[in-house]
Parts: structure tokens; sequence; C-alpha cells
């Protein structure tokens, strides 16, 4: 361009040169001035072809010029982002999820409650693994969540009944208000002081909230039902429950004031075990008889109440074994050997005790033990429920019946073992309505003795071990004789009579050592005693008396039998029995049969 | 106690018998239950214990005195009264209703049932012996249950019945006598008094006559009288055991002789009157034995105790299976509600 250009200027120079050249000579200009306006063309030509060229490259340079631009736009909104994200980054560093200050389940009660991680789990990362208890954990507390909304609302439910109800009692007040009002001439012509009896036992209003429910039940059963006979009564002062229940606030208050930072000191059994100042006396049994008497006190540190019985009775020491075996086989498995509010060993734990200290402690204090019918009755929950889902009325009553019954059982037993060991009962007259044949030996002795000496018996029976639930057994030794014969029975009371009869083992002392081990006719004798069932007893029959009937009558009855072998007859027959022996056993009529008048010894 | 206690203490298994098969054992004691046993739980060779027994029981009033079993029904002899119970070998199941019942009839003097004490079964010609509490030996068909004849002459109850194939049978009872009968006669062919031998005469004990067995030429009897060996033709006493207690339980087992009783130990003589085996055994007493030879070697004697003493060489105690306490659904049966003695109260009597 910058050639043709500067070429079309030196050829224009020239011919502007040429020109003034001819002008200068004054030569004919003419030729000259038209190739100069010619070359004009041509310049103008090119000038407007440079033109052109500079438009086109100030294009291109607009279009590359807004492509820079265009990236670098590009790279400044990369940078920022860049910038954003490592302010994330760090933002994320910085967070710190709630999570961390969430009270957790312990690995062992997460592992047994929640389902567990898919397979693979050690393939997974202890976040993932993390987040998975988090969700199972929030299901948990959602469900609890609602289970508790159904409680409240069923708590809501209940108390708007409750509201209903005290309305519909308040609505009678007014009738029952003029009723007393009519009948008071009434009550004053029978000299009835209703309003005295209420002030006076006004007292139970300040038991402990379980006493307070069991008592109040106790006495509307003592007041409906006739074929119970037991009294209830509250022991203790008004006002030592009162200054109780302000040495406990005070207490409560002082606690509060130091607040939760001084670390719990641990409790002494003596503070902790402190019973409250009432407690219910329960006794059962007629007046004029051995009355059972109960002792039921509340321990708030423990959140149970105890039971100690005593008998009003003061003789023998026997009697007050008996009776704490009575309360500790009322129900099956059901000992008093642990405390039954679940969670309260961990509670204890806290304050450095162990179940078992407290339970050796109310034991010392003869404070007693803490059953779980005793709770059922007091409506404390248990771990074991079962009882609470009944009628509390029906079972208290059954309850009350129950120790009755065995109570009964265990004097008449106590009375059979007095009368036996200090030989003051008459078997003469007392077998009379029973069996009127006669009676040939006689018993000569009964003692007490300890356990080793009754294992000290070599019997099969001993062998039998049936699953021992905490059963103690008291022993004692009878011996009969019959001129050269003498028979010794070892008897074993189990501490959960009546449930289980006593035991009988039997050794015959004559022309050599006969027992169950070496006689199978001695065998069957205890047999006979030993199968003596409740249910066979006669109306006025006594169960231990019973059974030494059976097994004096079947010692006389083996005499006679086996005397009538030999040369010399030292035992005639003296019973009544169709046959000595039948059966391939040679089985020996121990059995007593009694039809009306006509009785007989069978096999 | 408590009656499963009771009745493990004082079980007295007084029968036993095998089934036609061979592959299990029946027991049956005076609390009416029958126990059965596979055979076969005893050769597994391992050191695993042995399965549990099954049990049916017949009734509380029942005593079952003596087991035998026919074809495919089980045969118990009780008080008065014989039945038969199907047995079912697949389902391994004794059926609970009885297929037939025979009664023994009573006396005109008497005024106690009798008790079937021992049975003896022809299998041949169906026939069962069975020697009561009556002193009478009843002869009843199995074919149709009629008692065909009665052998009359003992004078006490009858403890033990036994026969052979050629017509003759043995029977010992309390009164102190063996008699021997045919079936083709009407009056007994002869009769032995064991206590009027003074070799075997024990005063102490009596002269009644536990248990009697017989083989090809020999008698074997014994009870309070100690037990003897007599030959079968010339009922002469040849040889006396001395056997320390009461016999119950007389057996011949291929070329010796069982005996045992009321004494804590079995004993095993040879013909001559030597001890073989002495096996100690835990019954007060035994009173059944019952052995086989095919498939497999196994003697079981039972007795006044809860276990069965299994033998498989004759010789030798082998193992001891417990009876109750070890029965098949015994563990899942509830416990039930606990019976207690109710009494009035005592008023006025103490204090």
């Amino acid at each position: 361009m910058e050639t043709t250009l500067n070429t079309q200027f030196e050829q224009l120079q020239k011919i502007i040169e040429s020109i003034h050249v001819a002008k200068s000579k004054g030569q004919a200009t003419e030729e000259g001035r038209k190739a100069a306006t010619l070359m004009f063309v041509a310049l103008k030509h090119a000038n407007r072809e440079v033109k052109q060229k500079i438009k086109d490259g100030r294009d291109k340079l607009h279009m590359e010029k807004s492509k820079v631009d265009l990236s670098r736009l590009q790279l400044q909104n990369l940078l920022y982002e860049v910038s954003h994200l490592k302010k994330e980054i760090v933002r994320c560093q910085k967070f710190k999820s709630r999570d961390s200050q969430l009270e957790l389940l312990s690995e062992t009660e997460y592992a047994s409650q929640l389902p567990s991680m898919p397979s693979a789990k050690a393939d997974l990362s202890s976040h993932k693994k993390h987040v998975h208890r988090l969700e199972c954990e929030l299901r948990l507390r959602k469900d609890l969540d609602k289970q508790y909304s159904s409680l409240l609302s069923s708590k809501q439910e209940l108390l708007q009944e409750n509201l209903s109800q005290t309305q519909r009692y308040t609505s009678f007040s007014p009738a029952l208000r003029t009723l007393l009002g009519a009948t008071k001439p009434l009550h004053d012509a029978l000299q009835l002081s209703l309003d005295l009896e209420w002030k006076l036992s006004a007292v139970f209003k300040y038991l402990p909230k379980p006493l307070y429910v069991s008592f109040i039940n106790l006495q509307s059963l003592q007041r409906t039902r006739d074929d119970l006979s037991f009294t209830a009564e509250v022991v203790g002062y008004e006002s030592e429950a009162q200054m109780q229940e302000l040495l406990n606030e005070k207490r409560q208050a002082a606690l509060r004031r130091e607040g939760p930072t001084k670390t719990e000191e641990p409790m002494d059994l003596d503070t902790l075990l402190t019973p409250h100042a009432l407690h219910i006396k329960l006794t059962i049994g007629n007046s004029g008889s051995n009355q059972l008497i109960l002792l039921i006190r509340y321990f708030e540190g423990i959140k149970c109440a105890t039971v100690w019985a005593q008998v009003n009775s003061s003789n023998s020491q026997g009697e007050t074994n008996f009776i704490h075996n009575l309360l500790r086989h009322l129900y099956a498995n059901d000992m008093g050997n642990e405390i039954p509010i679940p969670g309260i060993q961990y509670e204890l734990g806290s304050s450095g005790l162990t179940t078992e200290e407290c339970l050796r402690y109310l034991e010392d204090k003869e404070f007693g033990k803490p059953f779980c019918w005793l709770q059922a009755m007091c409506l404390i929950p248990t771990a074991n429920s079962s009882m609470l889902e009944r009628n509390l009325n029906k079972n208290t009553r059954e309850i009350i019946a129950r120790i009755e019954r065995r109570w009964n059982s265990w004097l008449r037993l106590s009375q059979q073992i007095r009368g036996l060991t200090y030989k003051d009962i008459d078997l003469y007259t007392l077998r009379e309505n029973i069996y009127p044949v006669g009676l040939s030996c006689s018993l000569v002795q009964w003692t007490a003795i300890t356990h080793e000496e009754f294992h000290a018996q070599n019997s099969d029976v001993l062998k039998i071990s049936s699953d021992d639930r905490g059963i103690t057994y008291n022993s004692y030794r009878a011996v009969f004789v019959r001129s050269s014969a003498k028979m010794e029975c070892f008897i074993r009371i189990p501490s959960n009579y009546p449930l289980e009869m006593p035991l009988w083992i039997l050794t015959v002392h004559w022309n050599g050592c006969h027992t169950s081990q070496n006689n199978s006719a001695i065998k069957m004798m205890e047999y006979w005693t030993n199968s003596l069932q409740p249910k066979q007893l006669g109306p006025n029959e006594r169960l231990l008396y019973a059974q030494l009937f059976r097994t004096i009558y079947s010692f006389d009855i083996f005499l006679e039998t086996e005397g009538s072998m030999q040369s010399s007859i030292e035992y005639n027959k003296e019973k009544p029995y169709i046959s000595a022996f039948s059966k391939r056993s040679r089985a020996r009529p121990y059995k007593y049969i009694k039809k009306g008048s006509v009785y007989a010894f069978k096999q | 106690m408590k009656e499963k206690d009771l009745k493990r203490a004082y079980n007295n298994v007084m029968a036993q018998t095998i089934s036609a098969s061979h592959q299990h054992l029946f027991a049956g004691n005076s609390f009416g239950d029958i126990f059965v046993l596979k055979i076969q739980e005893l050769d597994k060779g391992t050191e695993e214990p042995p399965g549990k027994l099954k049990i049916f029981p017949q009734g509380n009033g029942v005593d079952i005195n003596c087991l035998a079993f026919h074809r495919d029904f089980l045969i118990v002899g009780a008080v008065g009264l014989i039945y038969g119970l199907p047995w079912n070998e697949e389902e391994e199941t004794l059926a609970a209703k009885r297929s037939w019942e025979v009664k023994i009839p009573m006396q005109v003097d008497a005024v106690e049932v009798p008790d079937v004490n021992s049975m003896w079964l022809n299998a041949d010609n169906d026939t069962l012996f069975a020697g009561c509490g009556d002193g009478v030996i009843y002869q009843v068909s199995l074919e149709d249950g009629r008692i065909q004849r009665e052998y009359r002459g003992h004078t006490d109850y009858i403890h033990s019945v036994v026969g052979n194939a050629s017509g003759q049978i043995f029977s010992g009872a309390e009164d102190g006598t063996v008699r021997v009968w045919s079936t083709k006669k009407q009056e007994q062919t002869s009769l032995l008094e064991p206590h009027k031998n003074p070799q075997l005469i024990r005063p102490d004990w009596g002269k009644w006559i536990g248990a009697v067995a017989v083989s090809e030429d020999w008698l074997l009897c014994g009870g309070g009288p100690r037990p003897s060996i007599y030959h079968l033709r010339a009922l002469e006493c040849t040889r006396v055991f001395d056997f320390p207690g009461r016999v119950h339980l007389c057996e011949f087992v291929d070329d010796s002789v069982f005996i045992g009783g009321e004494y804590n130990h079995v004993q095993s003589y040879t013909l001559h009157g030597e001890l073989q085996a002495n096996i100690p055994v835990e019954h007060t007493a035994c009173y059944s034995v019952v052995w086989q030879t095919a498939p497999i070697n196994l003697m079981s004697i039972a007795g006044f105790s809860n276990k069965l003493h299994i033998l498989k060489d004759f010789r030798f105690l082998d193992s001891k299976i417990e009876l109750y306490g070890n029965v098949q659904g015994e563990d899942n049966q509830a416990e039930d509600e606990e019976e207690e003695l109710i009494e009035e109260p005592l008023i006025g009597e103490a204090s």
C-alpha cells in the first residue's frame, strides 16, 4: 500500500516537476495536467482503499479486544469463586455440630436397643456410623416422644375423668349433709360418735403415699369383709411425721442452695434408710389366740416398703423362724433377697452403697424385707409387675387371706411339734375317732436335730435334688418302741410348709437294721407316710399327726407281718388285715381303709 | 414332698417286656406309668447320652404288675384285669384306648380283687397263662379273650408262672410250693416244697417262692428259701445257690443262671453253682429282668428304684437309665398352681 502510495506520489511528483519544468520552460502543460489529474484519481482510489483497510483493522482490533474482555471476566469470576469457596471451607472447619453436645446412649445400650448397621460394618467410616446412630436415636426419641404425648393425653383424660367424678361426688354432698343432719338425733340416740373416730385416725393423713394407699385399702377391707380377721392401725405420732417432713425439706433446700456444683457426698446407711415416722401395724388372727403382727414401714431413700413379722405371744424362738419363712415363701420366687425397685441399684451405687448392704442393714434393724407382694399392696411399681395389673383391693385381700391361711397352718404345725416334743399330747385319744384299732408301739422321744445329723441318713430320697428355691429345713428325730423293736424316724420340715409336706425317713432296728436302702417293706412304709397329701386329710386331722399315725401303724403292721414267719412269734396279729402279703413285691397292708364302720388295712 | 419327687424317690418298676421287633423296651410301675425305651438309643456307640424315654400313663388306679408283648400289642396285667394296648411301631406310640380286656373272675369267697402277678405267653398258639392273686392260674386264649381253663391248687397267691413248649406249666406261690401242671391234665402233675428241704429253708424269711424259671432240663426256683436247681424229670434238687437275699427274680440266660431280689447285687452263677458275675444294683429289690441277644445283646434289670440297669455282655453293668426325670416333654409341663393345706384357725387353744 505504502509502496503503491509512494510510487504514486513519486509519479505525481515527477509529473508535477515535469509540469513545473514545462511551465518554467513554458511548454505546453496540458498533457502533464491531464496525467496529473488521472494520477489524482488513482490516488483517491488508493486513499479510499487505505481508509477501508484501516476500518477493517479497527474492527478486528475491536473483536479481539472484546474476546480478551470476556476471558478476563471469566477469570475474575473464577477468582471470586475460589475466594468464596475458601471462605466456605474455613466456615465449615469452624462449624460445630450440636450433636457432640447431645447425650447419646451408651455403646452397649445402643447395641441392644437399636438395629445394628447393615452388614459390611467395618467398611464404613466412623462418621457414617455415627450418623447412622444419630438417625436411629432420633427415631427412638421420636417414638418416645410419641409415647410421652400419648401418655400425657391419657393423663389428661384421667384428670378430666377425675374432675368429673369429683364434681359428681361434690354434687352429692349437700344431700349427704342434709342426711347427716337429719340422722343426727338417731346418732345421738344410738350414741354413735362418727366424728370422733375420724378425728382420732386423722394421723393416717401423714402416712407416706404408698402406705396411705395400702392403709385405706386395708381399712375398707376390714369394714366390708367378715371372713378375714385382721386389724390395721397406724403407729407413730403426727408431730414426728411433721418434724421429719420439715427436716427433709430443710435438707433438700440446703442441697438446692449448694447447687449441683458440690458433688453428692456418699450418704450413710442410717440417713438413707430412715423409715418414715409412721408405719402400719397389721394384726392377723383372732384376738385371744396367737396373732401375727406385721409391721410395714416405708423408706423414702429406696422407695419401697418392708415388712417385719412378730408374734404377739412371747413364747419360743422357733416361731420367729417360722413366721419369717412364711413371708419368704408366700409367693414363689419372691424371697425378698433384692430390692425390687427398677434402677435402684444405680441410685444406690451413686451414693456408694450396694443393695446387699441395704438389705443386711434392714434385716439387722428388724425392718424386714422388701417383698414384691408388699410393694404390690402399696401400689409401688416393681420389676415384677404381674401383681400390679390385678385389682388392688382383690389383690390385697388375697395376700391377707394367704398369710392368714399359712399362719394358721404354721400355728397348727408348731403346736403339733410342741405337743410331740413335750409329749403333752395323748396319742391314744387323738387317734380315737380315726383309727379304732389298738396301737401297740409308743413314742418315746421327739427331739430337734441339726441338719447335718439328718443328712447323715443314707437315703435315696435325699438324692432327689429338687431345684433348691431357697428352702431351708428343720429336722427332728423321733423314736418309737414296741418291745424289742425300735424305729427311728428322721423328719425334715421344709420352710415352705404347707406347700411342701414334711419328709420322713425311717429306720427299723429289729433283727438287724432295716432301712429303705435294704428293705423294700421299709421303703413302702416310707412311701405311705410321705405320700400323704393335704387333700386326703379328714376335717379334724392334723398333718403331722396323720403322718405320725401312718408311720406307727405301718411299723406295727411291719412287725406283725414280719414276725408271722418266725418259729417263735414275737408279735401277734392285732391289726385287721386280710392278707399279710400281696403282689410279687410282697407288699404289706399299710393302707388304712375305712368305709362307714368297716375298716381294714390293705395293700 | 412334691408328687414328682415322690414318684422319683419311690418308683417301683415291677414289669418289663421287649417288643416283637426287638426295638423297644417297655417298663411298667406301680404308679401306673409305662415307659418306652428305644433300644437303638443304647447302641449308638457315641459318647452322647441315650435319648429320652416316652411315657404312657395308664391312670392313677392302675398298678402294672406284669407286661408281655404279642404281635403288635402290649399286654398289661393290672389288678383284676388283663388288657391289650396296640403299639404303633412307626410312630412309637401306645394307643390310649384298650383294644381288649379280660376280667379275672372273682372267686365266691374272695374279699379282694385278685392281682395279675405273672404272665407267661405261649406265642405259638396265642395262649396266655396268668398267675393271679387268688392262687389260680388262668389260661386265656388271645384269639377271643375267653378264659379257657383254670389251674387250681395253690393255697395262696401266685408269684410266678412259666411254661415250656411241651405243654408244661410251672408256678411258684406264696404258699411255699412249686407246682407243675400239664395243659392236658386236670390236676397238677407234681408238687415241690423247697421249704421242707433243710438245705434250702431260711426260717427268718418264710417259705414263699418268689420266682420260677425253666430251661430244657432244669427248673430254677427261689424266694424265702434259697434258690436252687431241680432236674425237670427227676424233680430232685441238684444244686443250691448262695444268694444272700430274698429271691424275686430267677432266669436262665444261655448257660448261666441269674438271680436277684432284695439284695444290692444281682448274681450270675454257672449251672454248677459257681459265682460268675456279681452286679451291683441300686434297687432296694429287683423284680424284673428282660434280655435279648439279637439285634444287640441287651439285658435290663428293673426294681424298686427310678433306674433301669442295662447290661450288654450280661456280666458287667453298662449303664443306668433314669425313668422319671428322663421323659420326653416332662420339662415343658407348666408348674401347676401349688396345692396347699388349708386349716381352720385355732381359737382359744393357744396362749
